[in-house]
């Protein structure tokens, strides 16, 4: 952890001092003329509170003499406080905050030094860091917060969960759903009943005092701990990276496995307190499972929908959008929580099914934003979550019983492998893709445990369960043991065993087509053959998506946008948004797409102008100005409604890299003449000069465009290496600026290219030639060629803004 | 035609080793053949195929049934019929004619079979522009798809020549593991 951890505690300690007193997270609230009283203000002339107005409030029973001027007639005047301390006031949000900023800041230290990071996984060094800072607080004499099981399942759990859901690849998942399933509730109730049964009988054996445990008492043990984890599961996988098929696999079973430990922790928590447990009672826990399961999941997708369907209306305030997919989804968890069911498959649920939706019809902005809060607030959950565990283990009450903890180690993980190995056996027989013997390793390798079990034993209560201690000591050092043994060593095991690493690469649009291509494929052979496989049932959903849903929940035009294209959309804009942010043109992506997508249907886009935000069409504005000056293609056009491009941060970065381009003309050249496909049949050697005006009206302050000249393509014609070229065309048309007094007017201007060059015959029809619009159109289509044209080296800098 | 569907089809041992499929897997498709054949003829039209309903909704639908009567021919006798869904037999490694349906880059070749209509041995430009229209449907217009062909064509064709050969479509796949979709657990 090194020096800035050491740095970190004993400031920690400094500021932790007037915060001992308040038991940080476990304790109610102290009064809060506790710590006032620490302050022996009462006499004249000693500490008083700042604000007399709040100490009146705050406690009404502690009088101090002299402070209120309200009452100073009486009393003999005091000086007027000028500085004064208030701890009580604002205790508990300062303490929180300490606590998360202590979180940050070992997050920070870890990645500031990194050679232990690289063998020691984060969440190893932050339960580390929780000890010492536990060890800490009881050195001097405090009592260390214990992480309250409320702060957990309801503060610190949805937000990884969210995250997880949210971003969940879900066709890894649906692909593997049955094995996923198998795993989760096979494997669950199978480590619980194992390890339960197990126990007894060490139980009955062991006569050291464990006698009084009961049958149900160890299966509720068993089932606490025999769920896999998964703020542990991400956490350690996240650092290994491996392939895509076992994250999914051991990080699937782990969220779905949560049903499985809901119904059984409550169903013997329930069934301890009977005297008698019928088949009935039996019955209905199977029946429960269900009813958790399902109805978590029934919740989650009831908030999914209704938040897209707000989403289709926030179109007119997207600085809000995030809030509303936080909310509901995090309605969702609190819901489901309320009903006893699954509070995980309903947030999971509820991500899943509100994202495509929610994506189509959020600004690029917003998702950004989505995307980087929930990162934020998982990753400090996390670290919460894993210092919490440290501290609460120095705080807890521990009874330490040899045999229960050796043999509840012992028999976990021989319930996970046997668990493991039985399971793909018989998975292994209905899956295309075997699991071999090294996945089966990391899968089994990889079933953690972690904070979840540590709260779920922590709320039981003391009344009937007296073994509490006992059970939460062996529940912290099976934390221990597969956090720290299993945790550090499964990455060399990883390099070890050369299990194939996760692939870096993103997604072609080559591999977008052809995957669909075949997912049509096999659902047209499947029928042939009469077999309802997984294509069948994905086609029908697909189907009944395309066809109901996506017109309710999908603002706009964009409801039926098929998904390749919105694929190739997010992608273009990827791109576009990455060559802005590079800056440079020695980054130009080889595969620049011919022809801009924006319009695929002709639609009125609302004027955005009050916002900062930059919504999603905007983006494609500046990507396709880009397009501008990489294409090479002519193209046509429908006449469509641009807004106001409202000054932006990526004018500044287009000006910035104009002038850059400027500097580095030659090596312009040099990438353009290796971007030229000679044989590309798209373009015609008079393409070179003609610019595609995907969206030249971005720049018209005018909202009322109407007319754009259509610009025919010729896609059969070959191309020429000419090359465009912004900064060729700025600086041969510098020296020309001020040379006519209607550019200048103009600004961002276009000349009509008379249409003498050879093969320019029908590159711009005329028409409303005359307009600013078209000449602003044209001005992006027009290009040096063979001879500089005096026009073309205005900067793209927009006049009357 | 229940007493029909018990009685083997001809040539059945002949029929496994040349493609892969197991005698019981074989004797499932020559049920489904007799169901699929509605007159009893013994052999399949294109208006068989064309009757399934499932069929007739996908967007590459002419384009399967032309996988089942190549060259025009408008009969698919029962070894036509096994050959072509022999393509989608699980493979796992069991041995079969090299070069036969099952053979691993025959899997592939049969999807680049279905791209390249005119059987050139390329998917050019034009062909990759009609799947496309076929998969996206009416809404969108040419420019748009165009784009989208452009970009794929671009982005594989390692040649230069504007048309993607066997090669260069199985190098623009490789990450998608065709061999492991391209299997339906019937036919194992």
């Amino acid at each position: 952890m090194g020096a800035a951890a050491l740095r970190a505690l004993p400031w920690a300690l400094l500021l932790l001092g007037p915060l001992l007193p308040g038991q940080g997270l476990q304790a109610d609230p102290v009064p809060a003329s506790e710590p006032l009283q620490r302050f022996p203000g009462a006499e004249p002339g000693g500490i008083t509170t700042a604000p007399p107005a709040s100490a009146q409030e705050i406690e009404p029973l502690h009088k101090q003499p002299g402070n209120h001027s309200g009452e100073g007639a009486a009393k003999p005047r005091k000086a007027f406080p000028v500085l004064g301390i208030d701890y009580g006031h604002v205790r508990i949000p300062f303490e929180i905050s300490l606590w998360i900023l202590l979180a940050c800041l070992m997050k920070l230290g870890f990645h500031v030094i990194p050679s232990v990071s690289n063998i020691v996984p984060e969440s190893c060094l932050l339960i580390v860091v929780g000890l010492l800072v536990g060890g800490l607080i009881k050195g001097v004499g405090e009592k260390p917060p214990i992480l309250r099981s409320e702060i957990f399942f309801l503060f610190l759990l949805p937000p990884i969960i969210l995250d997880a859901g949210y971003f969940l690849p879900l066709r890894q998942f649906t692909e593997n759903l049955g094995t996923i399933l198998i795993f989760a509730v096979v494997g669950t109730l199978w480590n619980a009943f194992f390890l339960g049964g197990l126990m007894y009988a060490v139980c009955q054996v062991g006569g050291t005092g464990l006698n009084h445990i009961g049958l149900l008492a160890n299966l509720l043990f068993g089932s606490i701990i025999s769920a896999v984890d998964p703020v542990a599961v991400l956490a350690v996988f996240e650092e290994i990276h491996i392939n895509e098929l076992l994250h999914i696999l051991v990080f699937g079973e782990s969220l779905l496995n949560d049903a499985v430990t809901v119904v059984l922790y409550h169903l013997f928590e329930e069934f301890a307190n009977f005297e008698q447990v019928t088949i009935i009672d039996i019955i209905l826990g199977f029946l429960s499972f269900f009813v958790v399961s399902l109805g978590g999941v029934f919740v989650g997708v009831i908030y999914g929908v209704i938040a897209a369907f707000t989403s289709r209306f926030t179109s007119h305030i997207r600085v809000i959008e995030p809030l509303f997919v936080f909310l509901y989804s995090y309605m969702a968890y609190l819901s489901a929580e309320l009903f006893h069911l699954s509070g995980i498959m309903a947030l999971i649920a509820s991500g899943v099914v509100m994202r495509p939706y929610v994506e189509a019809n959020i600004s690029h902005k917003s998702h950004t934003t989505i995307k980087y809060f929930l990162k934020m607030w998982s990753s400090v959950s996390e670290t919460l979550i894993f210092i919490f565990l440290g501290v609460s283990t120095v705080a807890g009450h521990h009874y330490w019983n040899w045999t229960f903890v050796i043999s509840t180690l012992l028999f976990c993980l021989i319930a996970r492998v046997l668990g493991v190995l039985g399971l793909t056996w018989f998975i292994n027989k209905f899956r295309i893709v075997k699991l071999t013997p090294k996945d089966q390793f990391i899968i089994a390798y990889g079933g953690l445990r972690g904070a979840i079990a540590f709260s779920l034993c922590y709320l039981l209560d003391y009344e009937h369960f007296n073994m509490r201690d006992m059970f939460l000591t062996a529940i912290i050092t099976v934390i221990f043991f597969t956090v720290f043994v299993q945790g550090m060593t499964i990455r060399p095991l990883v390099d070890l065993l050369a299990v194939k690493k996760k692939q870096e690469t993103k997604r072609s649009i080559n591999e977008e087509i052809h995957t669909q291509f075949l997912d049509h494929l096999l659902t047209g052979i499947e029928d042939i053959c009469g077999h309802y496989g997984h294509h069948h049932w994905k086609d029908k959903l697909n189907r009944f998506n395309k066809k109901y849903v996506k017109k309710c929940l999908i603002a706009g035009e964009r409801s039926k946008e098929p998904q390749l294209i919105a694929f190739y959309h997010k992608m273009e804009m990827k791109q576009a948004i990455e060559l802005v942010e590079s800056g440079g043109l020695g980054k130009i992506p080889s595969a620049v797409s011919t022809v801009s997508m924006q319009n695929i249907q002709p639609k009125t886009l609302p004027v955005e102008r009050a916002l900062p935000a930059l919504s999603k069409d905007k983006e494609e504005e500046i990507r396709k100005i880009l397009r501008n000056n990489l294409q090479k293609t002519r193209q046509r056009l429908r006449s469509y409604n641009r807004h106001t491009l409202v000054a932006d941060p990526y004018e500044e970065a287009w000006n910035q890299m104009l002038l850059r381009r400027q500097k580095a003309r030659q090596l312009e050249q040099k990438i353009n003449n290796y971007l030229t496909v000679p044989a590309h049949k798209l373009d015609s050697p008079t393409m070179s000069r003609a610019r595609i005006g995907s969206d030249p009206l971005a720049y018209e302050p005018k909202p009322d465009s109407e007319n754009l000249p259509i610009i025919t393509i010729d896609p059969a014609s070959p191309q020429s290496p000419e090359s465009v070229d912004l900064a060729n065309e700025e600086l041969k048309g510098s020296s020309h600026l001020s040379s006519s007094p209607e550019e200048d007017e103009e600004g961002l201007v276009m000349r009509v290219k008379e249409p003498s060059s050879p093969g320019t015959d029908d590159v711009f029809t005329p028409g409303t030639s005359d307009s600013p619009s078209n000449q602003r159109m044209l001005r992006c289509l027009s290009d040096p060629g063979p001879r500089p044209e005096p026009e073309e080296g205005e900067p793209f800098i927009p006049k009357g803004q | 035609m229940g007493a029909a569907a018990a009685r083997p089809p001809p040539g059945l041992g002949a029929l496994s080793d040349e493609t892969g499929l197991s005698p019981a897997a074989l004797m499932r498709l020559h049920e489904r053949f007799q169901a699929l054949d509605r007159d009893d003829k013994g052999h399949l039209s294109p208006a068989d195929l064309q009757a399934l309903e499932g069929l007739a909704l996908n967007p590459l639908c002419e384009r399967i049934v032309g996988a089942f009567f190549p060259a025009g021919a408008q009969r698919a006798d029962f070894p036509t019929f096994a050959r072509v869904l022999a393509h989608f037999r699980p493979a796992e490694g069991a041995p079969c004619e090299p070069g036969g349906p099952s053979s691993p880059g025959s899997k592939l070749r049969f999807v680049f079979e279905l791209y390249d209509l005119d059987g050139d041995g390329q998917i050019s430009y034009r062909e990759l522009l009609q799947v496309l229209r076929l998969m996206v449907g009416l809404e969108v217009p040419d420019e748009a798809l165009a784009a989208v062909a452009a970009r794929a064509l671009r982005e594989a064709d390692r040649s230069g020549r504007g048309t993607l050969c066997f090669e260069d479509f199985a190098k623009a796949v490789e990450r998608l593991d065709v061999d492991r979709r391209m299997s339906i657990w019937m036919l194992k």
